[in-house]
Parts: C-alpha cells; structure tokens; sequence
C-alpha cells in the first residue's frame, strides 16, 4: 500500500484533538470579541465567480486564486484567497446604507501557493471592516480592535508599526511622475533599496524640495519619539502630506491611550499593500516571528469595483497562525465515564450532567476493560442506590 | 541580540575586512572555526556563517535580523520580505553569458531559437532571456557550468564571472552582460520594525565602511 496517498498538500494541515477543541473554543472568543465591538459576522461563500472575486483587487490576489469552471453555466469561478472583498462586495451590493456599516468575518481561504516558507495554503481568515466612514477615528477603532483580538488570543508585548501610504502618494503626486517610474520607486521603496531610489530619482528632473522629501523618506522610519522629526523633515511639503501625518498622529494618540503596552514603530516608507491601501496602515509584531501576525489599513476606493465606493478600513490576521505561535498545550477535557447498564436513573443522570455542561462518555459493552480508555478524570457509580460522581484513579 | 548572516566564500573573506573596519571583530577565525555561531566584540552582535544562497532565507524568516549577500543570489531568491539596504561594494563580479569560443563570433546568442542554457541562476537567466525576447531552456546546474557546452549538454552557460580565466581554460568567451553583482547589506522586516534601534548602529556602521 502506498504510504503516501495519506500525505496532504503543501501547505494544508488538519488540526487534530485535543489542539481542535482548543482553537474552537479561542474562534468562540474571538468572535464574542468582535460581536461586542458591534460587528456583524457575515459569512462569505467559499466559492463564487471569478469576475465579483477578483474586482478591484491586485494582480497578486489574482494569482493566488484558484480556479475551476462552472459546469452549469461555463463561467470561471475561483477559491476565495483574500474575505476582504467579499465583505466590500456584500456592504456595497446588499446592505447599501448610507450610516458606518461595522461587518466581521472568519473562515477558510484557500491560496494556489503559501505566502511564505512554512505558510498556510488554506489559513483562517479572521478580520473586521468598517466601512461608510473615514478619519482617523474609525481607523483607530479598527487598530483598536485588532489589538484587542491579539490580546483576547493571548498575545502581550505587541509591536505595532503604523505608516500612511497618503505621504508617499502625495509626494509622488506632486514629483508629476508617469507610471511606471512611480511603480519602480515604490517596488524600490518597499525594498528599503537606497542605491536604486538614488538612481530612480537621479534620472528625473524634480524640484528640488520633491526630490529631498523623497529621498529622505526611505529612511522617514523609528520609534515614536522619532516622529516630530520625522514632521520636521517634511514640514515644507504640500497639504495632503500634512493631512496624512496629522491623521497619523490622530490614530497613533487615540490607539496609544487606550494600550499604553504597545511598542510603537513609525514607517513612513512602508508601502505593503500599496496597491489598494489608501490612508494608515498598520501591522502587529511579535518577538521571535519574523513577519507580521494581523495587519490592516484604510482602502477607501474597493467599493468603486461593485459601483458604491464608501470609506472602509479593516484588518485581518490568520486565526491558525495565532494558534500556532500561541502554542498553548491544549489539554484533554475532563469528562465522565458513564457505565453501560439500562437504567432509566442513569439515563436522567447523565442527561442532566450534560445540560450542565459536562462531557459524559458512556460505556459501550458491559465489562470491557479497554473501552474505558477514554481520558475521564472522574465515573458514575451507584452508592445507596444513587448515581453519584466520583474521581477515577 | 542582532544576528548578522554572512555568507561563505569570496563575500566572507571580503566581509571580515569591512566588519573589522565598521568595529565589529569576530571571536574565533570565520574561516577555521567549526562553530556555527560566532559572538563578536560587539556585546549582543554574533555571526552566522551560512551558504550564500541560504541567507535570504533565514533572514527573511527572521533567524537572522540582517545578511550579507550577493545580488546574484537575492535576484535568484527573488528577495521578497527583504529590505536591501545598501550595496556594500565588496566581492564585485559579474553575471555573464557565455558561449565556445568559435559559436560566440559566429553572432552571439540572438541567432539561436531554442538556447540551451546551463546556468545556476535559473530565474535570473530566465528574466534575462525573456527580456532580449529569446526562447530558451534552461538546464539548472549546481557547479562546473563550464563544462555544459563542452560536453553538448547546452550551447551556452550563465555564471558568475571575476577574472575569465576559467572561460578562457575551456574555450569559453563571454557574450552578453548579464548583470554587475556585488555584496548587499540586507535586513529583516519585522526585525527593523521591531528592534531598530538595537539594528540601526551596524547598519550605521557597515554602510559607512562599504568598498567603493
């Protein structure tokens, strides 16, 4: 018999007991968590056409989505990869109020590679938007939150690093640049590459304040008390620039009193996610993993794909990477052994166990050593003719 | 505690000089030491002496906060998650095509359809080909690329070259400039995120040193 017909993909893992009961029981939390903010949960379909999937969305979205045919109409319908758009998609085509809509979501996606060494072809998807409302208020509500979930799934110690992609978006803006040169010093920014920002920029003509806010914001990057420098720096640039740092000081002051805990990173070079961000951006770090556990931002344009563009910020983590790095030893639950006899008063007593929550296994075959097997810390015996609980040794 | 990967060969020899310049000495000799993990001057700086091609690697997980490697190897690797921060100007070379003496002044690789190429830098000599608009294929090769044409496995080979004396031993002559490589400075994301100021005086330092 081939030994590996019982191999799963790359990247595709099951999660067995007692770990499974452990990380419903963390989904449960998270998800009371995110009910208590005020966030409908919305569940997604797993599966839809390609068109709705893919709309409004990056290239690399596209390449991570499988795809399959239709066979009742031969369209292309694809996996989803990424829930965020499925959540734009359902405030802009279902719900269409005009008030903030707060929407909530956690479930598989499935990608055609991982993302990185190690990573997960088929991650829990667990994230919150909100969307009809722009500011600096709602997305601290959202980084808000995105703290409160990691510390609800038991992480302390967090780093958080907070950009705006408005900085760089205004700056390109006023250097006049044609596309692909913006691209190309944007993919040399999100490098951190100095040497090829240099040359980028030698090769255009640009006033002479463009071309130093721009070379000086690769290195626009550090530790909170680095940020009124940081302003200094770019004190002569135009409005939007402003609007975009102000915002940022917004959120980070709004963020900051409410988690006084958290190690804060400015970057104002940090462009991930450029694609369809539009304001601040944010990620949560953890010592000893080297990549970001929940991340998130503003993307005000997705709504435009499905025909009603709305403000919307949000972020999103992967539930079974938490779990993972958590590493918490789930335990078996303590349960009772219920022995095999028919006996109407054992019935009543195990019936009323369960209804108080207890986890009762009962006795398959009457004297059966082995079928007692069953992790219990405790049994049901008849003493003076009641079934009473007692502890197992 | 910062973990600087660095990566073994020509680009660890010229390392040891601009780290000692930057301030940075090792504990024991890189080249004879057996040990994987060698502290440094530096209190909370060590070294992590690794195969070039690993470094992207474990810098981009996080085992090591910041890497020496070559642009060879982070074009190959694709450096995605990395931030390259500087070129560091040390172990310079280029990345050349090159084909038997005799095919290189019949017209160089244009006039071919179907290129055989050996090469240990598939995806570079991928984009490359691609981009002058030739169809090849690629034959991957861990070493010895410049046997490949000799034997007829391929009509041509990329590879690393500094002087050309060994193409000129087996009756090769380069052709195409593929692209100028030297050693970068690189560094992990979340690591500069997350611990940046501990990082920042290396980089500092390593940066300022760098050959010209």
């Amino acid at each position: 018999m081939r030994r590996d017909r019982w191999l799963l993909p790359v990247g595709v893992e099951e999660i067995l007991p007692p770990a499974a009961r452990h990380a419903e029981q963390v989904r449960r939390q998270l998800l009371d968590l995110l009910d208590s903010w005020g966030y409908d949960l919305v569940m997604p379909p797993l599966v839809e056409y390609l068109e709705s999937l893919l709309t409004g969305v990056g290239h690399e979205l596209d390449l991570k989505t499988y795809k399959l045919t239709d066979q009742l109409t031969g369209r292309l319908m694809g996996l989803r990869a990424d829930m965020t758009p499925q959540a734009a998609r359902i405030d802009a085509h279902y719900l269409r109020r005009d008030t903030p809509v707060r929407l909530c979501y956690l479930g598989p996606v499935v990608r055609t590679r991982p993302d990185e060494f190690g990573g997960a072809r088929e991650p829990w998807q667990i994230g919150a938007e909100l969307f009809g409302q722009s500011g600096p208020r709602a997305d601290a509500e959202v980084l808000r939150l995105m703290l409160a979930l990691l510390e609800c799934a038991g992480f302390s110690g967090l780093h958080v690093d907070i950009g705006h992609v408005g900085v760089y978006r205004a700056l390109a803006r006023d250097a006049g640049m044609d596309a692909p040169v913006e691209q190309e010093l944007h993919e040399a920014l999100r490098r951190r590459s100095h040497a090829e920002v240099d040359a980028i920029l030698a090769g255009l003509t640009l006033p002479a304040r463009v071309d130093r806010h721009l070379r000086a914001l690769i290195d626009l990057h550090g530790a909170q008390a680095e940020f009124a420098a940081m302003e200094a720096l770019l004190a002569e640039a135009g409005p939007k620039v402003q609007d975009a740092l102000a915002d940022l000081k917004a959120v980070w002051r709004a963020v900051d009193q409410a988690h006084p805990g958290i190690t804060w990173h400015f970057d104002l070079a940090e462009l991930s996610g450029y694609g369809y961000h539009t304001g601040a951006v944010f990620s949560a770090f953890v010592a000893g993993y080297g990549q970001a556990i929940a991340q998130g931002g503003r993307y005000d344009e997705i709504g435009h794909a499905f025909g009603r563009a709305r403000p919307a910020v949000g972020f999103s983590a992967d539930l079974r990477l938490l779990l993972k790095l958590r590493n918490e030893a789930a335990q078996a639950p303590p349960a009772i052994l219920a022995p095999c006899r028919d006996d109407e008063a054992l019935r009543a007593k195990v019936r009323a166990l369960r209804a108080r929550g207890e986890r009762v296994i009962e006795v398959l075959r009457e004297g059966a050593e082995q079928d007692k097997d069953t992790g219990c810390d405790r049994e049901l015996i008849q003493q003076n003719g009641r079934w009473t609980v007692v502890a197992r040794h | 505690m910062v973990t600087l990967a660095l990566s073994k060969g020509r680009i660890l020899e010229e390392s040891i000089p601009l780290l000692e310049r930057a301030g940075i000495v090792p504990e024991e000799d890189l080249a004879k030491t057996r040990r994987l993990i060698v502290g440094t001057n530096v209190p909370d700086v060590r070294l992590v002496v690794i195969r070039a091609a690993d470094v992207p690697t474990y810098v981009r997980y996080g085992a090591a906060d910041l890497g020496i490697a070559g642009k060879d190897v982070l074009l190959e690797d694709g450096g995605e998650g990395l931030f390259e921060l500087a070129d560091l100007g040390i172990a310079v070379c280029r990345l050349m095509m090159a084909a038997p003496i005799d095919e290189a002044s019949r017209g160089i690789a244009r006039s071919w359809t179907r290129l055989r190429v050996a090469t240990k830098y598939v995806r570079i000599t991928e984009r490359y080909l691609a981009a002058q608009g030739i169809q090849a294929d690629i034959i991957h090769l861990y070493g010895s690329m410049e046997l490949a044409p000799l034997v007829g496995l391929a009509d041509c080979i990329v590879d690393l070259v500094s002087s050309g004396r060994t193409l000129a031993a087996n009756g090769l002559k380069p052709v195409e400039h593929v692209l100028d490589v030297s050693a970068w400075l690189v560094a992990n994301r979340a690591a500069m995120k997350m611990k940046y100021e501990a990082l920042r005086p290396v980089i500092t330092c390593l940066t300022k040193e760098r050959g010209t």
